[in-house]
């Protein structure tokens, strides 16, 4: 154990001295209190007593010598032949004053994880302790939808969100899906479009769960549903996933990008398959849907759902219905919410799999055996495929609602659900 | 046994009990007599200012309780002497405002001497001195400057909010063996409640949780308990449970009370009677958002009054003052 001796600093103004006299001989013995050390400053003389009792092992600095404040000027051990390395005290207790950022040091970057990776964002502001119990949980709290002021994300909303996970439907290992069940009967499945989630088919749920089981289906980076890390996601992938929620046939009802998936599992599974329902349905993208949804996806990433929810209004709704400001505003704060589900990367993938199906089964379309309903939208901005989709089909039915939007099964919720329950009972009947 | 007694009657309770209990204890400070040994004349002496020691002259002696001139520098270095060389004085400072002319005995002396004499020497003083707004006292005897001694390394500064934590309070300030500088809010000094008889101390440094809550935590100290008070019982008739902490000590403060609160609620309003900058309640939204970070469900919000001085108009004082209503404005800004 051994114990520096250092140029002291006796007043603010003082940044060297010079070492005057060791009064004790290198290797002689000191008591605590001893006289150790006179040096210079300032032209007076100081003396340095000893803090400690020992041997005076080591001088590095002689006599007549000037050195900064805090400079080591000798080292005293406790006995007179412990092991004393000369150069290693020296690194560690050498402290001169000029060096004065050399012991700075930057601490090592917090450990990554969702909280370091995750930056706050204008879409999503994530209050701090829901980042934390997201951490917690191991999962992205982007996918929260947030209950707060300006859609901040709340630790309940990350509470509610893992406890409404824990009723998610396994698919395979690390994709779970969300599913919404009401009602009990034969089944239907309800598949939403692009960018959408199940309350696409809020008007039609409750009226169809009075005599069906209806099966909901959120598809992959949809609500809660898992989001897998992937460029794209293939609507033949998504019609498996549909097919993984139901056991047996059921009723298949899709809108839009929903209606595609349809088709796919009617025709890569057609023993799954009792009838179809495709709303709005489309077989080639046309230029202005592909655009259109490029746009959504670049508003996606940018905006708040609410102004993406505003951006996207006109494109899905008829001009009669948009007349009326309130259904407006109501409808408005409704499609906010819908659009919330879907982060800007899901939007992505599901568009990049609309793009890469796209034509890919307009042959296919005669191969199809089951009953099925085209319902179309007069005022349908996006999607133009009814009359192709519907001649193409054998035996299909097609039904027109004139003034109505692409989103036709929200705008025009009865007229909809009346030719799905006509077309249902018919087959029941058969 | 309880019985009901105003702030100021529970102060003068403490005094007089370690008065009793210590015969270095001695008061003094300006007008604390009054008119000096009155009593024995059968006439009423004047007990301060606003008449806190009413009475203690009759009782103690004009030996033990001193009237002083009206100069804060000489009364505060005399007492911080007093404190080193073996007493152990309670001084009145009329109002925290005259902070200014006191303050070179409290920041250089009284903070520094235990400190750079190695423990050697220690202070225990207790300096009383009335605070905040609300009895149209003016800018310049209105303020509340706890933010400025609870900024001082070696100061204690203590506020209570109620008679009974006045009274156990001020006996453990006063046999702290530190400078304690006890805040008495103007607020709180005629609210009567009742107040435990006998001698008992409350430990400086431990805040108190007043109303559990769930929802939101509202940090309050002095007269602002009150102010959350009226808040929680409105927040809890619209269904959101406030938790009430009262801070009692502003240094030491109590930092672990305030961040587990935080952590149940995850929103914390700090509702703080003085100017909002370099408040007390800043220092705690600087806590929060420091020591606190992952339990924030909200963004930490202050309610202070504005940064300017105490109105003397008696409209403008009160809009001046922290109110519930700015408490519920808050609670609502935070969602």
């Amino acid at each position: 154990m051994a114990t520096a001796i250092s140029m002291p600093r006796l007043g603010m103004t003082m940044e060297e001295g010079t070492v005057v006299e060791w009064p004790v001989a290198l290797g002689g013995a000191i008591n605590k209190g001893d006289l150790i050390l006179i040096f210079e400053t300032e032209k007076a003389e100081n003396e340095v007593e000893s803090s400690t009792a020992g041997f005076l092992r080591h001088i590095y600095v002689e006599e007549g010598e000037v050195v900064p404040c805090g400079t080591l000027l000798a080292a005293i051990t406790e006995t007179a032949d412990e092991p004393f390395d000369v150069d290693a005290f020296h690194a560690t207790e050498n402290h001169p004053d000029q060096d004065g950022d050399a012991g700075l040091q930057v601490a090592a970057s917090p450990s990554s994880g969702i909280v370091d990776e995750a930056k706050p964002t204008a879409r999503k502001p994530i209050a701090p302790a829901a980042r934390a119990a997201a951490k917690k949980a191991g999962i992205d709290p982007e996918l929260v939808s947030g209950t707060g002021p300006g859609g901040r994300i709340t630790k309940q909303d990350v509470e509610s969100y893992l406890s409404a996970r824990e009723s998610l439907v396994t698919i395979e290992e690390g994709v779970h899906l969300e599913v919404l069940i009401a009602g009990s009967g034969e089944t239907v499945v309800l598949l939403p479009g692009l960018g959408t989630d199940v309350s696409a088919f809020a008007r039609q749920t409750p009226f169809l769960a009075d005599r069906f089981r209806v099966v909901g289906v959120n598809p992959r980076g949809v609500g809660l549903s898992d989001a897998p890390e992937v460029d794209v996601y293939e609507v033949a992938r998504t019609a498996l996933d549909a097919a993984a929620t139901y056991e047996g046939a059921a009723h298949v009802i899709g809108a839009s990008l929903g209606a595609a998936v349809a088709i796919e599992l009617a025709l890569s599974h057609p023993e799954r398959v009792k009838s179809l329902t495709l709303i709005t349905p489309f077989v080639e993208v046309s230029p202005r849907l592909a655009a259109i949804a490029q746009g959504w996806s670049r508003v996606s990433s940018e905006a708040t759902p609410e102004t993406l929810a505003a951006s996207l209004l006109p494109w899905f709704f008829s001009s009669g219905f948009l007349a009326d400001s309130a259904v407006r505003g109501r409808t408005l704060r409704g499609l906010a919410q819908t659009v919330a589900k879907v982060p800007a990367q899901t939007l992505a993938r599901m568009a990049a799999g609309m793009e890469q199906w796209s034509g890919t089964r307009a042959e296919d379309l005669a191969r199809l055996s089951v009953p099925t309903l085209v319902v179309a939208a007069g005022e349908d901005l996006l999607t133009q495929d009814a009359n192709r989709v519907a001649e193409a089909i054998p035996g299909a039915k097609l039904m027109v609602v004139e003034a109505a939007g692409h989103a036709v099964a929200l705008e025009s919720a009865d007229a909809v659900n009346a030719a799905i329950g006509e077309h249902l009972a018919s087959l029941a009947s058969t | 046994m309880t019985r009901k007694l105003s702030t100021g009657g529970a102060i003068n309770e403490a005094i007089a009990i370690a008065m009793r209990s210590d015969p270095d204890v001695i008061l003094m400070g300006e007008d604390v007599a009054g008119g000096g040994d009155r009593s024995k004349e059968g006439t009423e002496e004047m007990g301060g200012v606003l008449g806190t020691t009413r009475g203690l002259v009759g009782e103690f002696g004009m030996n033990r309780v001193r009237d002083t001139p009206i100069a804060e520098m000489g009364l505060i270095g005399t007492a911080v002497g007093a404190a080193a060389t073996g007493l152990r004085p309670i001084a009145e400072l009329m109002f925290m405002d005259f902070l200014g002319t006191s303050l070179d005995p409290l920041l250089n002396q009284a903070a520094k001497l235990r400190y750079m004499f190695g423990g050697k020497v220690k202070v225990p003083l207790t300096v009383r001195t009335v605070c905040g707004a609300g009895m149209q006292a003016a800018a310049q005897h209105s303020q509340s400057l706890y933010w400025i001694t609870t900024g001082i390394p070696g100061l204690k500064t203590v506020i209570p909010s109620s008679p009974a934590d006045a009274k156990g309070l001020l006996l453990a300030s006063i046999r702290d063996d530190d400078p304690v500088i006890f805040c008495e809010a103007k607020g709180i000094l005629n609210q009567v409640a009742e107040v435990p008889e006998g001698d008992y101390e409350i430990p400086l440094g431990e805040a108190n949780i007043v109303r559990e809550g769930s929802d939101v935590s509202l940090v309050a100290f002095g007269a602002t308990v009150a102010v959350a008070q009226k808040a929680a019982k409105a927040l809890a008739e619209a269904g959101t449970s406030a938790e009430i902490v009262d801070l009692r000590s502003l240094s030491p403060l109590d930092e672990a009370t305030i961040l587990t609160s935080l952590e149940k609620t995850g929103r914390m309003v700090i509702i703080d009677e003085s100017t909002p900058r370099c408040s007390i309640a800043r220092d705690i939204a600087a806590l929060c958002v420091d020591k606190g970070f992952d339990f924030l469900n909200a963004p930490v919000k202050c309610v202070t009054a504005p940064h300017t001085p105490v109105p003397f108009s008696s409209v403008l004082e009160r809009a001046f003052m922290p109110s519930a209503q700015n408490v519920l404005d808050a609670v609502g800004e935070m969602g």
